[in-house]
């Protein structure tokens, strides 16, 4: 699939800009599968991608608190505020990328495409639809 | 002109499931599905979920506790009933599993009505409910809370014309659970397993204002989904034991000598019984008549129940079974039941027009059936005879017999009664030789020979040969010769004959 954020933000965009997008895909996620899964499967789910995102960017991490234990997706944010922009995009890209694969292994990539073809699908930027399927 | 309400019966999308329910699912009905766990209930719910859901009259899915909403899509996803198009279009999920485990009904009631004000669903359904019930324990008086809140959900989604289930974990058939008396619907699952085989049966215990199919009814899970084998025609069709009227003329078995004994051939429509010992010819002569049916423009099905079907099926039987003249049934291990074999037997019948049946053999066929069946082999057996005489079907059934030598007997089974015909073979001893002897028994309301005949086997089938005059004695097996002075009779009465 193509980068999450590519349709969100600019190429010039600096880090702050990148997690307020971040944060954006992330609530249109949350409002599409909590009334599905319920908000624990939700974090269930968040847990398990900031870890696998995580091998890759270890900052995602955190440092000391870190996301790891916090489900808090403010916290998420902030990380990616404080990086460099091309570590920011980078990062956000992995983690909305991990997520998608995620729930693709454990519902199928058609249903996963289905359920979040509203935020992959970006409603009126005038973008051509975006082929979620690998 | 009538002014009463119309109870509009909705097509579940199981087969079988709208015959077993009396004619489908009443409308705006509130059932209850019940049973332990793994036993397809959630399966159930979404196979008519997908079947009856529509943009316009979409359904609701509540998952409240029990199974993780992201297990059940993984899972269910696999069947060909799960329509990944209908998801947020027809059919929507809703979790509620928060307010369910703080236990709060009130909350959950609250949650579905806000969905179904929000949506207007005509189909609701929550999964599962079990644990409200026990989210509910700790409250004081838990069961009045329960009572109380099924109450209210049952009144507010019959004023809101939804069709409403329960999913139900678990609940004890005797306990008097107030929710089976708010439930218009009862509908029961459960697998029964005795020794090695496990049969899964449903049961609809209550089903307001209609006629539902009482007991138990067995069904099976396959990628399809469920499939519920309703007892086919039952209450309809012939009663036991009359055979259809003779139509056309008499069937022929494919082996002369038989026809002839038969007082020219099989009447269409009967049942007919061949026992013998193993080896005597049963399953030749199964396969002659349906190759006969074949060379008369007829086509046929096999039911066969033998342990190694391609190594002892002939070659006659199997050119015909590729070349589709005759559909096959075959036995699917030891968890079969009577009403799939039938369900089996008639979809193959009607899809071939079939007109000769064949069931190779009795023996074979217990055997197949799930240990849980074999104490009603005979009531079966009996049900089986009689959906087939009232397809209008000729039916010939081979059934293993011991020879005995002391008495004569037709079918270990007593399935002699059951059948409109019986052909009996025998070994019998004759200079140092095992020979065959075949006899026509009974024809119902038909003249028939009485003779009992040698006949031979070779690669061309059955011979039937000539009766054995010169002996005596040759239902004890170990015939002798007459002394002379009774041979002459002996042989001028055959002559007469």
């Amino acid at each position: 699939m193509q980068q999450p954020l590519a349709n969100r933000v600019a190429s010039e965009a600096d880090p702050t800009q990148i997690a307020a997008a971040v944060l954006a895909i992330w609530t249109e996620i949350d409002d599409a599968l909590t009334p599905i899964v319920g908000p624990l499967g939700l974090v269930a789910l968040y847990r398990r991608t900031v870890h696998l995102a995580a091998a890759q960017h270890p900052w995602l991490a955190g440092r000391d608190e870190g996301v790891l234990t916090d489900t808090d997706p403010a916290v998420l944010k902030s990380v990616l505020a404080q990086r460099s922009s091309a570590e920011a995009a980078a990062g956000g890209n992995a983690f909305l990328t991990t997520f998608h694969e995620l729930l693709a292994s454990l519902i199928g990539p058609s249903l996963t495409a289905r359920l979040l073809r509203s935020v992959w699908e970006p409603p009126s930027s005038g973008a051509a639809a975006q082929d979620t399927s690998p | 002109m009538s002014h009463k309400v119309i109870i509009q019966r909705l097509a579940t999308g199981v087969p079988g499931l709208d015959e077993v329910l009396g004619g489908g699912l009443p409308q705006y009905s509130f059932n209850l599905i019940a049973g332990p766990p793994g036993c397809g209930k959630t399966t159930l719910a979404h196979q008519m979920m997908f079947a009856l859901a529509t943009p316009e009259r979409p359904a609701l899915y509540f998952t409240v506790l029990g199974e993780p909403p992201l297990k059940m899509l993984r899972y269910q996803q696999q069947f060909d009933f799960f329509d990944q198009d209908a998801i947020d279009r027809s059919v929507r999920f809703i979790n509620l599993s928060e307010a369910a485990m703080a236990g709060e009904l009130d909350h959950v009631l609250r949650q579905i009505v806000e969905a179904v004000t929000l949506y207007s669903p005509a189909l609701v359904f929550v999964d599962s409910f079990r644990s409200v019930v026990f989210a509910s324990a700790s409250e004081s008086n838990p069961h009045h809370k329960l009572q109380q809140f099924v109450q209210q959900l049952g009144m507010l989604m019959t004023s809101w014309q939804a069709t409403t289930f329960l999913i139900g974990e678990y609940f004890v058939e005797t306990d008097a659970n107030p929710v089976f008396t708010v439930a218009d619907g009862l509908i029961w699952v459960r697998q029964s397993v005795q020794r090695n085989s496990m049969v899964r049966k449903i049961e609809i215990m209550k089903m307001r204002g209609q006629p539902t199919l009482p007991g138990l009814h067995t069904f099976r899970i396959s990628t399809a989904g469920i499939k519920v084998f309703a007892p086919a025609g039952m209450g309809s069709g012939q009663p036991a034991g009359l055979p259809a009227p003779e139509q056309g003329p008499r069937l022929l078995t494919g082996v002369a000598g038989l026809d002839e004994m038969l007082g020219g051939g099989l009447p269409r429509g009967y049942s007919v019984l061949v026992a013998g010992p193993s080896g005597s010819g049963k399953s030749i002569l199964a396969a002659t008549f349906l190759a006969e049916g074949v060379r008369c423009g007829e086509t046929g099905v096999i039911a066969a129940f033998e342990q190694h079907p391609n190594r002892a099926r002939n070659r006659v039987l199997v050119d015909l079974v590729e070349g589709g003249q005759v559909g096959l049934v075959d036995s699917r291990g030891s968890d079969l039941s009577i009403d799939e074999v039938v369900s089996l037997l008639l979809s193959e019948v009607r899809r071939l027009k079939a007109t000769r049946v064949v069931i190779d053999s009795l023996t074979g066929f217990e055997l197949a059936l799930a240990p849980t069946f074999r104490d009603d082999f005979r009531e079966s057996l009996l049900r089986l005879v009689t959906v087939l005489a009232g397809e209008g079907v000729s039916v010939m059934m081979t059934s293993e017999l011991e020879d005995r030598y002391t008495d004569l007997r037709f079918s270990p089974y007593g399935a002699a009664f059951l059948t409109d015909a019986i052909i009996v073979q025998r070994y019998i001893e004759v200079d140092s030789r095992l020979l065959r002897v075949v006899a026509v028994v009974k024809v119902r309301a038909s003249a028939h020979s009485n003779q009992l005949r040698e006949f031979s086997i070779d690669e061309d089938g059955l011979h039937i040969g000539q009766m054995l005059p010169d002996q005596e004695g040759l239902l004890g097996g170990r015939p002798t010769r007459k002394r002379r002075d009774e041979l002459s009779g002996a042989v001028d009465a055959a002559d007469e004959d």
